[in-house]
């Protein structure tokens, strides 16, 4: 039972491990042509763009252009570092993410073994749909759904209103809005977030629950110790990638919401940069504000990925 | 149907003001950061440059227009479109040129092929204008990647207000220098274009030179002002006329609100009432105090006032809760239900089309705007340049070219009552639009071909006009400008194009921060003072100083 799950001895691998180099482009040669167009796309859309960082360290004009605008080397960042709102904006994100960390993360993967304990295909696909749907909605669509269920004049507080119970505008308390927009993600993204689990479930051999359960594993001790460690690789993977987007928590649905509940509230790196940035034309403080981001968030990602490793895991990709 | 109309667009334009302006993105004439000088004129200069002003004589208004304070006046008001247009341009003014154009447009952008009214306007122009219309909501996010990537299109548009992340004394040396055709009495080569008021001109200059088409002119330009349901108020009782102060209008705020059967007195007004304490809204940003000190908006006694009326408003529960919640983008639909009775727009909101959509959720709709409220009696409001937009042409044309594309111009320029005018704005007659009691109506095909496009290059003195047959919109619109412009006064600087200092571009968010904070009631009206501190220390006072020696040497505009 043990062996299905560890890798195979080393003197098996071994002759797959240095094969001739040409003779590996063979074997992959149509594998890799299935992955030019996804490596052109980042080429084009992810790292040409990395040029613009140069602007990080410059005092930018659109007029001058890159190669005319003043060298200033780190002064935009000694700027950046002294503006008490960017360490405002950086609490924030870090706050923020956190709860989602916390209260969003697990939500996919309950979900997605709920979805699989359930027999009959009909109903599974009817519920999958139901939770998918909401990832599609943009997030101007998303917060006024909330705003006309929630808000101060939305249904449910009509509803206390005309009852003469106490009314409670959760979508413009600063105190509760981490709660709040960790809601707004649950009930947008944890459909989509379920796919990953599902298809990590589907890869558990059912013979390992038979056997359980014929010697007399319940529904309980199945879970612990056949479905959990089943897909524990890839919570792992997931939760590493997390960690690499840590900084990153949702820049539309921020700025569509800043506004309802004030910036110190609100205020997050990506909508930091996008009102001291690009909304002014001060695009060397943009650019040097996501440029921090940017390597802090690689930071994380290596970090989250050394200690998945230390646990025995792959991580993004194996040691 | 008539959903088109000019009016419509500036009223769009006087929208993006009042619901820009909490963004501090608006700026004056210009006012941009930029890395060398202010970019502003001397009268001298301003004297030599100005194009001489030749009035069209062509149409008499049904509701003349009315002479205000300080030389503002009300714009002329037509009942019905002059009969037998005349034509105010011999042959064709273009010599089959081809040029691309860039217009914001606040609305669906029309296909360009097969588009019977591009089609017609081009052959009238004998030229052929490639209209790009991009999205007016996004241009201040489109226009700086075009200058940066040298790709400026050969005619282009930029709102005044899009122009503050531009550094606009820069960005000018891009465009052609028009003084050359222009200045003085060059100007009477394009007789329409002379019809313009000086103005209008006067925001078209940066550095000493003449560099801008104007776009909607108008005699008292103002950003917004407060509106109500006349409907409403007459149910419980209340003569609009009754309304005179900020404590009246408070009154209302009780009266008006029923929350528990969905209504509420107030949506978010709070940039409309900066004309009832005297602290002006973008674009308008510095006043200058009794004892000939600029201050800043900021500074103004006015604003702690705004302040507190304001958050005590919003703290009773007599503001909408979505207002509260910064969801500006749904204020109309709450003002045609009658979710909330009392609203700040901008003028362009009372229109036919705005009574038609108010009818249509509620017949006896009716949108009226109080008379201009004060605290002492004497009201007052601060007018907007004269023209809120301009559009430029491509410095890389050459001078043939220049002249070909101003021929164009003085044809889209006709003005109101001439055959050009019908052209330029409706298209073609029997196709896209038929006269429906004497007014131009767009035919279904119209309605989807015809945007605000060539009218966005250039246009003349924007009367007032009938829209969707709505006549009684025109003469209320036209007795309250009348009324208006007897307060009409000139803020600091007026006129004058200002660009500012880069460094000090990113002062102004944590203060619309602030401000919308306290208004909303999520901070006191005290945390406000400290604010101003942190302001002032981080620049406002050297931003004032700047100024102070814009004032030294080029006056105040006033």
């Amino acid at each position: 039972m043990t062996a299905l799950h560890d890798a195979p001895p080393a003197s098996l691998r071994a002759p797959e491990e240095k094969p001739v180099k040409k003779n590996r482009f063979r074997r992959d040669r149509s594998l890799l042509l299935m992955v030019v167009p996804a490596v052109v796309l980042l080429l084009v859309f992810n790292y040409a763009p990395m040029f613009g960082t140069a602007t990080a360290f410059q005092r930018y004009s659109i007029y001058a252009g890159f190669w005319h605008s003043p060298w200033t080397g780190l002064e935009t960042f000694r700027q950046l570092f002294a503006d008490p709102l960017f360490w405002s904006a950086l609490g924030n994100t870090l706050m923020l993410s956190l709860v989602q960390l916390v209260l969003f993360f697990p939500v996919p993967i309950a979900l997605a073994m709920l979805l699989h304990s359930i027999m009959s295909n009909k109903i599974r696909t009817i519920v999958q749909s139901v939770v998918y749907l909401p990832h599609f909605f943009s997030w101007v669509l998303a917060v006024t759904i909330f705003q006309q269920m929630l808000g101060g004049a939305g249904a449910l507080n009509q509803f206390l209103r005309q009852n003469g119970i106490g009314t409670w505008d959760v979508m413009t308390d600063p105190d509760t809005f981490a709660l709040l927009v960790t809601s707004q993600v649950i009930w947008k993204e944890a459909g989509w977030g379920i796919i990953v689990f599902l298809a990590a479930l589907a890869a558990i051999d059912t013979q390992l629950y038979e056997a359980a359960a014929a010697d007399g594993a319940g529904r309980w001790r199945r879970m612990w110790h056949i479905t959990l460690p089943g897909i524990r690789g890839v919570i792992v993977l997931m939760l590493v990638l997390r960690l690499g987007n840590v900084l990153t928590v949702g820049f539309e649905q921020m700025l569509i919401q800043r506004g309802a509940v004030g910036r110190d509230a609100a205020e997050v790196l990506d909508t930091y940069a996008y009102f001291y940035g690009v909304v002014n034309a001060n695009f060397s403080l943009g650019a040097a504000a996501t440029l921090f981001k940017g390597v802090l968030s690689l930071l994380f990602l290596l970090a989250a990925n050394k200690i998945a490793h230390l646990l025995g895991e792959d991580g993004l990709y194996r040691r | 149907m008539n959903n088109f109309d000019r009016r419509r667009f500036l009223g769009l334009a006087g929208l993006g003001a009042l619901s820009v302006a909490s963004g501090g993105l608006l700026s004056a004439c210009g006012d941009a950061k930029t890395s060398s000088g202010p970019g502003t004129t001397t009268q001298d200069q301003l004297q030599k440059l100005l194009p001489a002003y030749v009035p069209s004589e062509l149409v008499k208004a049904d509701i003349p227009s009315v002479m205000g304070a300080n030389g503002f006046f009300s714009s002329p008001a037509f009942l019905k479109y002059p009969d037998n247009p005349v034509a105010t341009t011999s042959g064709v003014p273009g010599k089959g040129g081809s040029y691309t154009t860039m217009t914001p447009l606040w609305g669906a952008i029309p296909s360009a092929s097969g588009n019977s009214y591009y089609d017609a306007v081009n052959k009238a122009i004998g030229a052929n204008l490639k209209l790009q219309p991009a999205d007016g909501s996004n241009y201040d996010k489109v226009l700086p990647t075009l200058f940066a990537g040298d790709k400026l299109p050969d005619w282009v548009q930029i709102p005044s207000w899009n122009m503050g992340n531009l550094g606009f004394a820069d960005a000018v040396n891009k465009f052609a220098d028009l003084g050359p055709y222009l200045a003085g009495d060059a100007i009477k080569a394009y007789p329409n274009l002379a019809a313009i008021p000086t103005s209008a001109w006067q925001c078209c200059i940066w550095n000493g030179k003449l560099f801008g088409l104007p776009v909607y002119y108008s005699g008292a330009t103002i950003a917004g002002t407060i509106f109500h349901r006349k409907d409403i108020l007459a149910k419980e009782g209340i003569n609009p006329d009754d309304i005179k102060t900020p404590e009246d209008l408070a009154e209302l705020g009780k009266q008006l609100t029923s929350a528990a059967a969905g209504r509420w007195a107030f949506d978010d007004i709070f940039d409309a009432i900066g004309q009832i304490y005297k602290f002006p809204v973008d674009p308008n940003r510095w006043v200058i105090d009794d004892a000939g000190k600029i201050i800043h908006r900021y500074e103004t006694p006015g604003i702690i006032e705004a302040l507190n009326w304001y958050q005590a408003q919003a703290k009773a529960g007599h503001v909408h809760p979505d207002a509260l919640a910064d969801k500006r983008e749904d204020a109309k639909q709450r003002f045609w239900s009658g979710k909330v009775a009392i609203t700040g727009d901008g003028p362009g909101a009372w229109k036919g089309d705005d009574a038609k959509s108010g009818k249509a959720a509620n017949p006896s709709y009716d949108r009226q705007a109080f008379k201009l409220l004060s605290t002492d009696g004497k009201p007052q409001i601060w007018m907007n340049p004269s023209a809120g937009m301009y559009s430029f042409l491509n410095a890389k044309l050459s001078g043939d070219q220049i002249k070909e594309c101003l021929a164009i111009a003085n044809y889209l320029a006709a003005p109101y009552g001439s055959k050009e005018y019908l052209t330029v704005n409706f298209g073609v007659e029997g196709t896209d639009y038929t006269m429906v009691d004497g007014n131009p109506v767009l035919t279904e095909r119209g309605s989807k071909e015809v945007a605000t496009t060539y009218q966005f290059l250039v246009t003349p003195i924007s009367p007032t006009t009938v829209i969707a047959g709505q006549t009684q919109v025109v003469k209320d619109y036209a007795a309250w400008e009348a009324d208006m412009v007897k307060y009409a006064a000139k803020p600091a600087f007026y006129g004058m194009n200002v660009t500012e200092p880069a460094q000090y571009a990113n002062i102004n968010q944590p203060m619309v921060d602030l401000v919308k904070d306290i208004r909303y009631g999520r901070k006191p009206v005290s945390a406000f003072q400290e604010g101003l501190k942190t302001w002032r220390a981080q620049g406002g006072d050297q931003l004032r100083a700047f100024y102070e020696d814009i004032r030294s040497k080029y006056g105040t505009g006033q």
